[in-house]
């Protein structure tokens, strides 16, 4: 009984130390509010589950445009665009197919986008959680956007997950994110006449889209 | 508590119970298939043939499951026919509990169809189509030309789209449907659409002619047709 006592009267202790030491280290953590973007070990877990989905972006490079989606671009801790600069415009079409594990890790996918401008197609395959143009894992997350709807990111942390780029068929580090604002209503939800759902791709060399409503297409969280 | 309380627990309960079930009817096999399908182009004329290139098709989803299917192709040539190049088909499509889609998308660039009498900057054909409890609905949005000129007219400046099923003759070869739709489904259980950017249709007069007897008008036979940015989607 006395044994008992006694462990029980440690734990408090033991809490009070452990707050100490998160305070602590909390004084002697950078103001975060500057740095703009929380590290990646504060993002939220993601939720298993699958996401498919396509369509057509054309991102302008100006926060301004009726088609940015600045309501939601940073949410989950992602950066403003352009993250690295510059923004890449014009149309961009995409399709893609994801499958996340409880741990994050994707299980499955492929991700297909097409840079018209440029003239470029970047893909992402990943089978039994391994890509298959690095042999890594790849991370994702998911997380609540404040349209009210659900995001997913793959690739995190950026950079982390390679894509092959054609037609040169070389390689890039890219990170695709895209938002489903109308989860399980009808696709007839627009925003200053853009589709609700919206998209982002980022990669190492080329820029940053930046969050942008679709033009037409779907995005669809079926976790 | 008194049998009457009891009674309308047992109620309540049971509209609790009942409520999530209705429900997960209501939601489950939204759709029980969904297809997809793009190409870039497709032409079968007499001066040469090339079948849907590059060709993206929706593998079969069974149960609750997604896909993505893409193609590229650098160029397309058929000499007298038809160049273009940058040419992507994707398609991708999923069945969920509570929604399921398909979206398709096909693309090309640098069109030259019968040597300048059509050209592009590009096209786009972008579709989708979506089954939720609440309905099904397909629509084209984002399909687009740019800098298209049909027999030396300026259809668009820039990128932009054109009404659809917009239908110009073209003399002595036949005539073009741009941005032709062609829908399916009921709107309720099942929708689907296929869009086809550019759509030649090559035809020639045969038989007619003046005899002894009078003169018999000719007929407009089908000799061919070419197709740029074919996208489908479709759920049921």
């Amino acid at each position: 009984m006395s044994q008992e006592h006694k462990h029980w009267s440690v734990v408090p202790g033991l809490l009070v130390v452990a707050l100490l030491a998160a305070c602590n280290q909390d004084g002697l953590t950078p103001d975060r509010s500057r740095l703009g973007k929380p590290s990646f070990k504060e993002r939220a877990p993601c939720t298993p589950g699958k996401w498919t989905g396509g369509g057509r972006i054309d991102p302008t490079g100006d926060h301004g445009a009726a088609n940015y989606d600045n309501a939601d671009e940073q949410d989950g801790g992602q950066p403003v665009g352009p993250d690295p600069a510059p923004f890449i415009t014009g149309k961009v079409t995409f399709g893609f197919n994801v499958f996340l594990a409880s741990d994050c890790s994707v299980t499955k996918g492929e991700i297909e986008v097409n840079g018209h401008v440029a003239k470029l197609a970047w893909h992402v395959s990943i089978h039994d959680g391994v890509n298959a143009f690095d042999n890594q894992s790849v991370s994702a997350e998911t997380f609540d956007d404040n349209s009210g709807g659900r995001c997913l990111v793959v690739g995190v942390p950026f950079p982390s997950m390679t894509a092959r780029v054609n037609p040169q068929g070389g390689f890039e580090q890219v990170q695709f994110e895209v938002c489903d604002n109308d989860r399980g209503k009808a696709q007839s939800g627009r925003i200053n006449g853009f589709h609700v759902d919206a998209m982002r791709w980022r990669t190492a060399n080329h820029g940053d889209t930046g969050l942008t409503y679709l033009t037409g297409g779907n995005g669809v969280d079926h976790s | 508590m008194n049998g009457k309380s009891m009674h309308w627990v047992n109620r309540l309960a049971a509209l609790g119970l009942v409520v999530p079930l209705t429900a997960g009817l209501a939601v489950t096999g939204v759709a029980q298939s969904v297809g997809g399908q793009a190409y870039s182009t497709y032409v079968n004329t007499p001066v040469g043939y090339s079948g849907p290139s590059p060709l993206a098709v929706l593998p079969a989803i069974s149960g609750t499951d997604g896909a993505e299917a893409d193609a590229q192709g650098s160029t397309q040539s058929i000499a007298g026919a038809l160049s273009s190049d940058f040419l992507n088909s994707i398609t991708s499509g999923e069945i969920g509990t509570a929604e399921a889609g398909a979206q398709s998308t096909a693309s090309a660039a640098s069109i030259n169809i019968l040597n300048g009498l059509i050209t592009a900057d590009e096209v786009i054909a972008n579709v989708m189509s979506s089954v939720t409890s609440s309905g099904s609905v397909s629509n084209a949005d984002g399909s687009t030309f740019t800098n298209l000129v049909v027999a030396g007219v300026p259809v668009t400046s820039g990128d932009g789209p054109v009404a659809p099923n917009t239908n110009i003759s073209l003399p002595g070869v036949g005539y073009v449907v741009l941005n032709e739709q062609i829908p399916s489904g009921d709107g309720v259980t099942s929708s689907g659409i296929t869009v086809n950017m550019i759509h030649v249709v090559l035809q020639s007069l045969t038989g007619g002619g003046c005899g002894l007897l009078g003169c018999l008008p000719g007929v407009l036979t089908t000799t061919g047709e070419i197709i740029v940015g074919s996208a489908t989607s479709s759920v049921q």
